[in-house]
């Protein structure tokens, strides 16, 4: 189709104003968007549930483009500008323009090829904001009400940690250390924090959450320490049991084997292990006989001895894969379940003759000596303050020495100088006051971070040795 | 559709056209190389307006405007300005002279002023007293001495030369004086081609006679179809929001113009250029003017006219520079579009 040149300035400016209608529709579009948007939200946010009523309101963009052609046809362009502007894009030199106010007809001819100029628009931001604004729209409207309410309705994510602590519970549930009703009441209480957190007072759920983390651990502990101790006397149990073995079959006295037997059942007794948390099954038949045991029997008290010990290691490993317990208390239980070489026992019991197996019981007690496990251990306190007793350098006054000035000429001699008695008063020395250093010419200081450790290995029981 | 508003015809036109075709044609083949130049020369003489050529001396300018005179048949005479000068040597004077009665009265001797075309060579040489002798004759082409008022011959205009070197000795032109000036035109220096062209056609370097010459009574026809050129509304707002926008303060003053310009053009300056783009629109043989006519004359107009501060000389800004940014970013037509909005040019459809 070819245009005449009020054809194409006609053209063109309808085009112009549709491109304006056009932006400017979606520029308020956006506006709308955005708004409706934001009323959503702030209708979640109060408390509202069910906001499909507002689902309407995304048709208001359609007045709202209504709105915006008659704006723009009310601010389009004056028709003298908009045919200077198609004169100037088509290179007419004024006479289009000129034909505003003359006939031009006779010019037409003169004139370039009638077109349409061309309109660019640069949409791309205008077209970006509108694809944002329905964005947020979705997602206002989409948006779980979870994520739109307060912060007094939101829950703390708290779901791993109370799962951690229930099976915690559970697990000392199975191993009697918590009792059943105490364990039900770990339960409910957590099951209770888990639907109640709040995020607008977290301490409360967080201190809970301790309190029974705490407990949970505390009673850990303590059965790690009972296991440990019966650990330790289930194995000195075992190995004095394994050295009776040993020497009975290398020959024992009697008198010796009725002392070793007698210690035997004092150790057990001792141990208390029917006692606590963990109530150690040894057969009757060789608790009642402890003092006369066979070496049928002492073979069953040794292999019930290892079954106990077997169960409390297990009980505190499982503590330990729950890090309900430290890792070195279960090295500790580890280590004690160990029987300390009953080869060398058994050979003591062998060479005792007549009866002097009492101490036997101390031996196991004390280990084995030597360089590396010597002595008590000494306690380490951090709480007390280190004395600084002898350590501390003490300020002494010195007494004034006597001036050059004062001095006084005995005489002048060649020899030895010769003094009379009223001549021989001398001045008193600079350290002629000063206190004796206790009679020693070397003293050996001790720190006082040693000092306990030194009295304690010099007050060690004579008997261990 | 304005009863009082008459557009020149196509067959109106086009002998004033044909005229200024042919003298340009006369330009050019005399002068060689000097075509923008030749074509902004006439441009100034149809709008009867004074050109200032500045330039460095041997490049043509006296030339020039002897081949102008000699193509239009107009009365011709050249003032070398020298800073002796005095203004009686330039307008004229009364000389004591007996009459035949035997009395004695003064007669007055015109000066090289009057003249259809006067070349002021090297017019900044001379004292701001005789330079200010030319404001009456340029301004309002007449002279007046003793009390009396002399018209000067019409058409009148005023050549000036002036050297951009040897500043020496010189007095610059005051800002009223340039004010009167339509155009000041640079005359550079032409390319290798071109003086070997003058090299190998003219002998030294003298100038063919024009093959043709115009009639007065055409030049008199010329000046009556420039007068009949249509200045459109949108192109007359042009100009004006240009001229506005040299002064600093403005509403559309770009920010150099703010930064740099003490005093913007005068509306000398914008008449100077409507008329100036009428005689171009004239030349291109267009009953109205169009924004690319005033494009093409609005540096030469405006480029002496707007005084510069001291800013300008640091940042070695000069007025060419400002006004061609500025005309880069005035919108002709003030549509006011959005930003994001862009007119352009298509291809013809059908």
């Amino acid at each position: 189709m070819k245009f005449t040149h009020p054809q194409a300035l006609a053209a063109f400016s309808h085009r112009l104003e549709r491109l304006l209608v056009l932006r400017s529709a979606l520029q308020l579009a956006t506006v709308w968007f955005f708004v409706w948007g934001v009323t959503v939200l702030a209708l979640k946010m109060a408390g509202v549930r069910s906001v499909a009523w507002l689902t309407p309101g995304l048709l208001g963009c359609l007045p709202l483009a209504v709105y915006a052609a008659a704006r723009e046809h009310r601010r389009r362009p004056a028709a003298g500008a908009l045919r200077a502007n198609y004169d100037r894009l088509n290179e007419c030199g004024g006479l289009v323009m000129a034909g505003e106010v003359a006939d031009m007809t006779e010019w037409e001819a003169r004139l370039p090829g009638a077109s349409v100029p061309a309109l660019r628009w640069h949409g791309g931001r205008t077209v970006g904001l509108l694809g944002l604004s329905l964005v947020f729209a979705a997602t206002a409207w989409w948006l779980p009400a979870r994520y739109t309410t307060l912060g007094a309705r939101h829950t703390l994510e708290i779901g791993a940690l109370v799962d951690q602590l229930q099976a915690e519970v559970r697990l000392l549930q199975q191993e009697k250390i918590v009792k059943d009703q105490k364990a039900e009441d770990f339960h409910k209480q957590l099951s209770q924090l888990k639907e109640d957190s709040s995020a607008v007072d977290p301490d409360k759920t967080w201190e809970a959450l301790d309190h029974i983390k705490e407990s949970d651990t505390a009673a850990a502990k303590q059965a790690a320490e009972e296991a440990l101790a019966k650990t330790t006397s289930l194995a000195q149990a075992e190995t004095m049991a394994q050295a009776m073995a040993q020497a009975e079959a290398a020959g024992l006295n009697e008198t010796t084997a009725g002392q070793a037997a007698q210690n035997l059942a004092a150790m057990v007794k001792a141990a208390k292990l029917e006692d606590g948390l963990f109530s150690s099954e040894l057969p009757p038949a060789l608790l009642a006989n402890l003092s006369s045991l066979s070496k049928e029997d002492l073979d069953k008290l040794m292999q019930a001895l290892a079954a106990n010990k077997e169960s409390l290691a297990g009980t505190v490993g499982r503590l330990a894969d729950h890090r309900l317990i430290d890792p070195s208390l279960l090295a500790q239980c580890r280590a004690a379940g160990q029987c300390t070489n009953p080869g060398a026992l058994a050979e003591y019991l062998s060479s005792c003759t007549n009866g002097h197996a009492c101490s036997l019981a101390e031996c196991l007690r004390l280990g084995k000596g030597g360089p590396g496990g010597g002595g008590p251990p000494a306690p380490m306190t951090w709480s007390d303050g280190t004395s600084e007793q002898d350590v501390k350098f003490k300020e002494q006054v010195l007494p004034p020495a006597t001036q050059l000035a004062d001095a006084k000429l005995v005489g002048v001699s060649r020899a030895a100088p010769q003094l009379s008695a009223n001549d021989a008063d001398t001045a008193p020395g600079a350290l002629d006051s000063a206190a004796a250093g206790g009679g020693s010419a070397q003293a050996q200081m001790i720190l006082p971070e040693h000092r306990q450790a030194v009295r304690d290995f010099f007050k060690r029981d004579p008997q261990g040795y | 559709m304005s009863e009082a508003t008459v557009i020149l015809k196509p067959e109106e036109l086009q002998p004033a056209g044909e005229l200024a075709r042919k003298t340009l044609e006369q330009l050019d083949h005399i002068l060689l190389g000097r075509q923008e130049l030749h074509r902004l020369v006439l441009i100034g003489i149809l709008a009867r307006g004074h050109v200032l050529l500045e330039g460095l001396p041997g490049l043509g300018k006296t030339a020039l405007v002897r081949t102008i005179g000699q193509i239009f048949q107009l009365e011709f005479k050249r003032i070398q300005f020298t800073p002796d000068l005095m203004p009686g040597d330039v307008l004229g004077t009364h000389i004591l002279q007996e009459t035949g009665a035997g009395r004695r009265e003064l007669v007055f001797q015109p000066g090289p002023v009057f003249t259809n075309i006067l070349l002021a060579d090297e017019i900044n040489r001379a004292s701001p007293k005789t330079q200010s002798a030319m404001l009456e004759t340029m301004q309002e082409h007449c002279v007046t001495l003793l009390g009396t008022t002399r018209p000067l011959p019409e058409p009148f205009f005023v050549l000036a030369s002036q050297n951009p070197i040897e500043l020496e000795g010189t007095y610059p032109l005051p800002e009223a004086q340039l004010d009167r000036f339509l155009f000041r035109l640079i005359f550079d220096n032409v390319d290798t081609g071109v003086l070997e062209q003058i090299l190998t056609e003219r002998r030294r370097g003298e100038l063919p006679a024009p093959t043709w010459r115009m009639e007065r009574g055409e030049l008199e026809t010329l000046f009556q179809t420039m007068g009949r050129i249509h200045l459109p509304r949108p192109v007359a707002r042009y100009i004006a929001r240009l001229v506005s926008a040299t002064h600093p303060g403005a509403a559309e003053a770009t920010e150099p113009v703010n930064r740099y310009v003490s005093y913007g053009a005068s509306p000398r300056a914008a008449i100077a250029m409507a008329e100036s783009a009428r005689a171009l629109a004239l030349i291109a043989g267009r009953p109205s003017v169009g924004f690319e006519d005033v494009k093409t004359v609005a540096a030469p107009v405006l480029n002496h006219r707007l005084i510069l501060n001291y800013q300008a000389r640091f940042d070695r800004l000069t007025a060419a520079k400002l006004v061609a940014e500025l005309i880069g970013q005035l919108d002709e037509t003030g549509l006011n579009l959005p930003k994001d909005v862009e007119l352009a040019s298509s291809q013809p459809e059908g």
